[in-house]
């Protein structure tokens, strides 16, 4: 009996020691992009702005920046981030997921690695969402649909300019934001 | 941290028994052979000569010939000096190989050749009237004082005016409803100051036609750089001008890709010193400036440079990796000339020039490389079929005078003499029915262009793939973004492919490693079977009992 | 004597410290040092080799009292070789382990190893050793080897192949030590007397 318990319990603590190790590359994916950083950049977000779905564009930020004002070198990364109120909307709505602001909007990074080539790192936000019942599941799971089409590029076409700051806003502000879908 | 603890462990560990001999073993030297500190470096401070009062500039100058002649009046021997340089001669002979090169005889992968493009080349030319091969290299009043001493920021030469500054308001560049205002002759003179960095980087920030287009390491970002960019040129600590590394005495500046100080050895120089390379880093920093002497150690096989510049082209300005010259001429669907940008802004085509690829942060390829380099100038032989090197990188792996250095590698494709084999020259740019950049015909700027350049032509062109290699050594890092070690001391890390060292974590020898780890496998094995016969020939034991 | 046990003090207080904290720094170093030659990556490049460099010196340091103490203790003797038994041992270890035959060999404060293990720890000292420390030390002072001239006759290669055969040898022994601590007369039995220092003898 002793040794069916300890036994049951040895195959728990495995099992969470397995979960605790790999949940943290579930929740996120990384690929690779056939495109330097800028051209990266400007491709997602002309497939965000063709997306439809209420998709739009809220801003673009520049981690390594900061670090390069206080004195320091970073490798590139940029981060793109985009909304679309109606996936937005039925969340901050209710009272019991607002919290949920806290992913938004949704952010796309791309950056170099110290093999000169460039990755897009994103959220695995249908499995996030599962994690907060049906309702919050079901929007990720949209998300997650159109997140994928983002990084689907055409390389027959031409780059496309990338698109500093939040287009459509007029200066700076607490407001400025405002013009990016959410 | 780790590097302390690592000598005071054990000499606590050992007492006093064993501190004479480990005592010993301590690599750490004094840290006499450090950079002066921020306060000790001087500042270039104002002049005591106040131009403005000096009544042969308070005259209104209408050309910068006459500005020079006015000039010399005190300066006598200033233009001589200019003469016998680079600057002026466009030509530099190398001292160990005696190959004449310099952008005059050398054909690159960028613009090519100024040969036959001379009154638009020469808009970088510290002189005047450079317009074809009938200029007058003696002529002292041609010598251009102000655009490395102007000090209004107002003085610019522009392409097209053979060296000439702006004299009357133009449209620049044409179509773009910008103009460039022609500068205050006078108020210029008067100014006139040690080189700053604006000066040098009038040029040089500039060079192949855009910002940060040729070097990577030099471009208008360093104009106001901060420290992550570069250390000594932050604006807001050191604040060093390209002249401070680069010091000068006779107009002739020190430090130059053509003749690099690629392996100084031996402490920092002191002050009065005769310096052969006081652009080297060594020169203040010595060649052993760690705390560390295993750190000390790897200046034998690298340059400072390998690690002190992780990246070079740290901004957005990025600079160009490749320039494919067979896509010029190529026009739009309408059948007129077109240019277009890359997602960055950065110029991708042009119908004039071909396609460029550009890049930021860009991670240096590595070489073994001595200083020396062999460049192809106009007329050398080449091997279409491969790769030609506009210019050799000397040196060889291991090599005592050589070290490892990051180079930015710079891809073309270019026009060369299909019968002759030679890179050709081509006359590119100008008014006239021959120029590729207003004609838009190969065979005419290849001969028009090798006409001037006074070699034979088959007729028949070609595109060759070619490289050049260029040694980078401006924005340096902050220490702590000095390359990590296990960014080289790695399978797949930066020096993946140099030979001629041992380099621990990269290398091993794999019959060792074979036999090493077979052996392991081997007693692991060994002890499996001995360990179960012993488990299950002991379940017996008892019945012996 | 009958079947009650005997309990012998067989190593004093300073032998199980130097036997313990010698057992952890070879073992460190041979987890930095494999990393460092490149078989793995765990702690960084850089951490490896200064730990390595750190026990390297602390390890020398425990020899230096080491050897102080077995000389002042005459327990040096305990490591001269005798063939007697040797094949006795051999037997035992090869098949008298699993018919449960007697330990040929019967441990005493003068007689600490047997025969086997007396010409195991000589060999361990007089060869593995010598490669590991020789080697090491060049490796250390690599960046002296300039001014001392020896960078025209020896290269890092050499020296990193002899180290990494040494270390080779190192892990080989490590894993029958450690394995051969199982054999008394219980798995343990061994490894508590290397921490009481007493050992239960029949």
């Amino acid at each position: 009996m002793l040794k069916v318990v300890g036994g049951f319990v040895a195959g728990i603590v495995v099992v969470v020691l397995l979960v605790y190790n790999f949940a943290g590359s579930l929740m996120f994916r990384e690929i690779q992009s056939p495109f330097g950083v800028e051209e990266t950049v400007a491709r997602i977000q002309q497939n965000i702005q063709n997306a439809g779905n209420g998709w739009s564009l809220s801003g673009l930020r520049n981690a390594a920046k900061p670090i390069e004002l206080d004195g320091g070198n970073v490798l590139p990364v940029l981060m793109i981030e985009a909304c679309s109120t109606r996936y937005s909307g039925p969340i901050l709505k209710d009272d019991s997921l607002r919290f949920l602001s806290n992913l938004m909007p949704c952010k796309i990074s791309v950056y170099k690695k110290n093999d000169g080539k460039t990755y897009i790192g994103m959220m695995n936000a249908e499995l996030i969402g599962s994690l907060f019942g049906a309702k919050v599941g079901g929007i990720m799971k949209q998300v997650s649909a159109d997140q994928a089409k983002f990084v689907v590029f055409d390389a027959s076409k031409p780059a496309p300019a990338m698109i500093k700051g939040t287009p459509g806003a007029t200066s700076g502000g607490a407001g400025a934001g405002a013009a990016g879908g959410c | 941290m780790l590097s302390r603890l690592k000598f005071i462990l054990p000499l606590m560990a050992a007492g006093a028994l064993l501190a004479a001999p480990t005592a010993s073993a301590v690599p750490a030297e004094p840290a006499a052979a450090t950079a002066p500190q921020l306060e000790t470096i001087i500042k270039p401070k104002a002049s005591t000569a106040d131009h403005s009062k000096f009544k042969e500039l308070n005259r209104n100058f209408q050309t910068g010939p006459q500005v020079t002649e006015a000039c010399l009046i005190c300066h006598t021997e200033a233009a001589k000096q200019v003469q016998h340089t680079k600057h002026w001669t466009w030509e530099s002979t190398d001292p160990k190989t005696g190959q004449v090169r310099g952008k005059k005889n050398i054909i690159n992968n960028y613009c090519t050749s100024p040969v036959s493009n001379e009154k638009d080349c020469m808009a970088c030319h510290a002189g005047y009237g450079w317009k074809d091969d009938k200029f007058d290299f003696k002529v002292e009043k041609n010598v251009d004082c102000l655009i490395c001493h102007d000090q209004t920021g107002t003085y610019r030469k522009l392409p097209g005016d053979a060296g000439h500054p702006v004299y009357k308001r133009v449209e620049f560049p044409k179509g773009s409803g910008k103009f460039v205002e022609p500068a205050d002759l006078k108020k210029v003179a008067q100014s006139i100051g040690m080189p700053t960095r604006s000066n040098c980087g009038s040029c040089h920030f500039f060079g192949a036609g855009g910002n940060g287009a040729k070097h990577g390491d030099l471009d208008a970002s360093l104009q106001h750089p901060g420290k992550y960019l570069d250390v000594h040129m932050d604006e807001k600590g050191l604040n060093f001008t390209c002249t401070t590394c680069h010091a000068t005495s006779s107009h002739e500046v020190s430090g130059s890709r053509y003749n690099v100080a690629a392996a100084v050895k031996g402490p920092a120089h002191i002050r009065g010193k005769q310096d052969e390379s006081p652009a080297a880093c060594q020169s203040c920093h010595s060649d052993k400036p760690h705390h560390e002497a295993m750190l000390n150690q790897h200046t034998e096989k690298l340059a400072c440079q390998t690690c002190h510049i992780p990246e070079y082209a740290r901004n957005e300005i990025g600079t160009e990796a490749s320039w494919d010259w067979s896509q010029a001429t190529i026009m739009g669907a309408d059948g007129k000339p077109m240019v277009s940008k890359d997602s960055a802004g950065r110029r991708k085509f042009d119908s004039k020039k071909g396609t460029w690829v550009w890049d930021s942060y860009v991670i240096p390829e590595y070489r073994w490389y001595n200083g020396v380099s062999t460049y192809k100038v106009i007329g050398d032989k080449i091997d279409p079929s491969k790769t030609v090197q506009i210019n050799e990188v000397g040196g060889a792996p291991g090599d005592a005078d050589s070290r490892i250095w990051p180079t930015k590698v710079h891809r073309g494709k270019q026009p060369y003499d299909k019968v002759n084999n030679y890179l050709t020259v081509q006359h590119t740019a100008g008014e006239d029915h021959t120029a590729l950049w207003h004609n838009y015909d190969w065979q005419k700027a290849i001969g028009a262009g090798m006409k001037a350049a006074k070699l034979p032509y088959s007729g028949e062109y070609g595109f060759v793939d070619t490289e050049m290699t260029w040694p980078i050594t401006h924005m340096v890092a902050p220490k702590h973004d000095a390359l990590a070690c296990e960014q080289c001391h790695s399978k797949s890390g930066r020096l993946q492919g140099i030979e001629g060292v041992y380099l621990p974590s990269r290398d091993s020898n794999k019959w060792l490693d074979m036999i090493g780890w077979t052996l392991v496998m081997l007693s692991l094995i060994g002890i499996l079977i001995h360990g179960g016969l012993r488990i299950y020939t002991g379940k017996n034991k008892g019945q012996h009992k | 004597m009958n079947a009650v046990n005997r309990r012998i003090y067989l190593y004093n207080r300073y032998e199980r410290f130097w036997h313990w904290s010698q057992a952890l720094l070879v073992i460190l170093m041979m987890i930095t040092g494999f990393e460092v030659h490149g078989s793995y990556k765990l702690l960084g490049f850089g951490n490896a080799v200064n730990l390595h460099t750190v026990a390297a010196w602390t390890l020398l340091t425990l020899w230096a009292f080491t050897i102080f103490w077995q000389f002042t203790t005459d327990e040096w003797k305990q490591y001269i070789p005798s063939l007697k038994k040797v094949d006795a041992m051999v037997r035992y270890y090869a098949y008298g382990i699993f018919l449960n035959a007697p330990n040929p060999f019967h441990k005493t404060a003068a007689k600490k190893h047997n025969p086997l293990q007396r010409l195991a720890y000589l060999a361990l000292l007089s060869m593995v050793s010598p490669v590991i420390w020789g080697s090491g030390l060049f490796y250390l002072f690599y960046s002296s080897w300039k001014s001392l001239g020896i960078d025209a006759w020896l290269s890092l290669e050499a020296v990193a192949f002899v180290h990494t055969a040494g270390a080779f040898m190192m892990l080989v022994f490590f894993i029958a030590h450690v394995y051969l601590t199982t054999t008394g007369h219980t798995p343990t039995a061994h490894i508590k007397t290397m921490v009481t220092g007493w050992e239960e003898v029949d």
